[in-house]
């Protein structure tokens, strides 16, 4: 896999680390995000491991500047809700 | 960076693997963190080239600079585990796979475009009387098929004879009694006996008693051979001492 891509599935636990609790100290109302939908462009790998397995390595767009070769960005989308522990 | 190419199905499997990754790594951080996230559905569009061999369609993601591409979108939802047992048929105990049977790859791979993995499968297809040959243009010998797997059906479940007696039914006349396990399974079949080389009746039969019916022709010695032909793919040779 290239060096600048991470596993997919790598991606999507950092893309769902983020914590979703919005905190109003003055108030002291503490909200919750309990669902969110996200879409994005994505480089995409499709390589063979040793054992001749498709793995798919993945990154989101490396450049914001127009490129002399234009990346072919796939897409992405997936929605995740807070889990019930 | 070179894209190599895959068939939907590898890449489907892949793609379901690293969110079942997901799930799990977000699963264990979870425990600690109460406001974790769960993914549940995804959908992916790509920018690909299909190609076909003759034989498999495959594709390759498109590369910087290559336009043209075909656009897939794959779409992986949650479903529960009640839904997979629900439209999951799994193999039973006494089905027998077509991977089990000496059938070259190409016929293995029509029978599974067809939605064939099993005895039970093509037993299905047999009782609504379709001819797979003519529906699909496939060029299967689907007898050959179904007469190989019905033969692995009945290794799996050989017979076993556990004792032989002699008796007399009602009227006084002898016959024989074979008790065992998995001896006349086949209600299609009749079971067929031949005694001291002499066709002998089979009055009645089951799964666990066969009783042939004697009678002079068959010559009653001390060592008598039988051979017992319980369905096309069973046969049981006897020595019975009398």
């Amino acid at each position: 896999m290239d060096e600048a891509f991470i596993p997919f599935s790598a991606l999507l636990a950092k893309i769902a680390a983020f914590e979703g609790e919005i905190y109003d100290k003055e108030e002291g109302v503490h909200s919750y995000i309990n669902r969110f939908e996200i879409e994005t462009p994505i480089e995409i790998d499709v390589y063979r491991d040793e054992d001749g397995k498709i793995q798919l390595g993945v990154v989101p767009p490396l450049y914001r500047v127009d490129t002399t070769i234009e990346p072919s960005y796939h897409n992405i989308r997936f929605s995740a809700e807070i889990s019930e522990t | 960076m070179e894209n190599k190419a895959w068939n939907l199905e590898d890449f489907v499997d892949s793609l379901v693997v690293e969110l079942d990754k997901t799930r799990e790594t977000l699963s264990i951080k979870a425990i600690n963190k109460p406001l974790t996230y769960t993914v549940k559905d995804m959908a992916m569009d790509l920018n690909i080239f299909p190609t076909f061999d003759g034989d498999q369609v495959k594709f390759i993601t498109a590369q910087p600079g290559q336009q043209g591409a075909s656009k897939v979108t794959i779409q992986l939802g949650s479903i529960t585990d009640q839904q997979v047992r629900a439209t999951t048929k799994p193999l039973q105990k006494d089905d027998v796979s077509i991977s089990e049977i000496e059938v070259d790859k190409d016929t293995q791979k029509e029978l599974r475009k067809m939605g064939v993995n099993s005895i039970d499968d093509l037993e299905q297809i047999e009782n609504k009387n379709v001819n797979i040959e003519k529906a699909t243009g496939a060029k299967i010998n689907y007898n050959n098929i179904l007469n190989q797997l019905k033969k692995v059906k009945r290794n799996n479940n050989p017979p076993v004879v556990k004792s032989v007696s002699l008796s007399l039914f009602d009227d006084q006349s002898p016959y024989l009694s074979i008790k065992g396990n998995n001896l006349g399974v086949n209600k299609l079949f009749k079971p067929v006996a031949v005694l001291n080389d002499s066709l002998a009746e089979v009055t009645e039969h089951n799964s666990n008693e066969i009783k042939i019916k004697l009678s002079k022709q068959h010559n009653i010695e001390s060592n008598n051979d039988l051979v017992l032909t319980l369905d096309p793919y069973a046969i049981v040779k006897l020595n019975v001492k009398v």
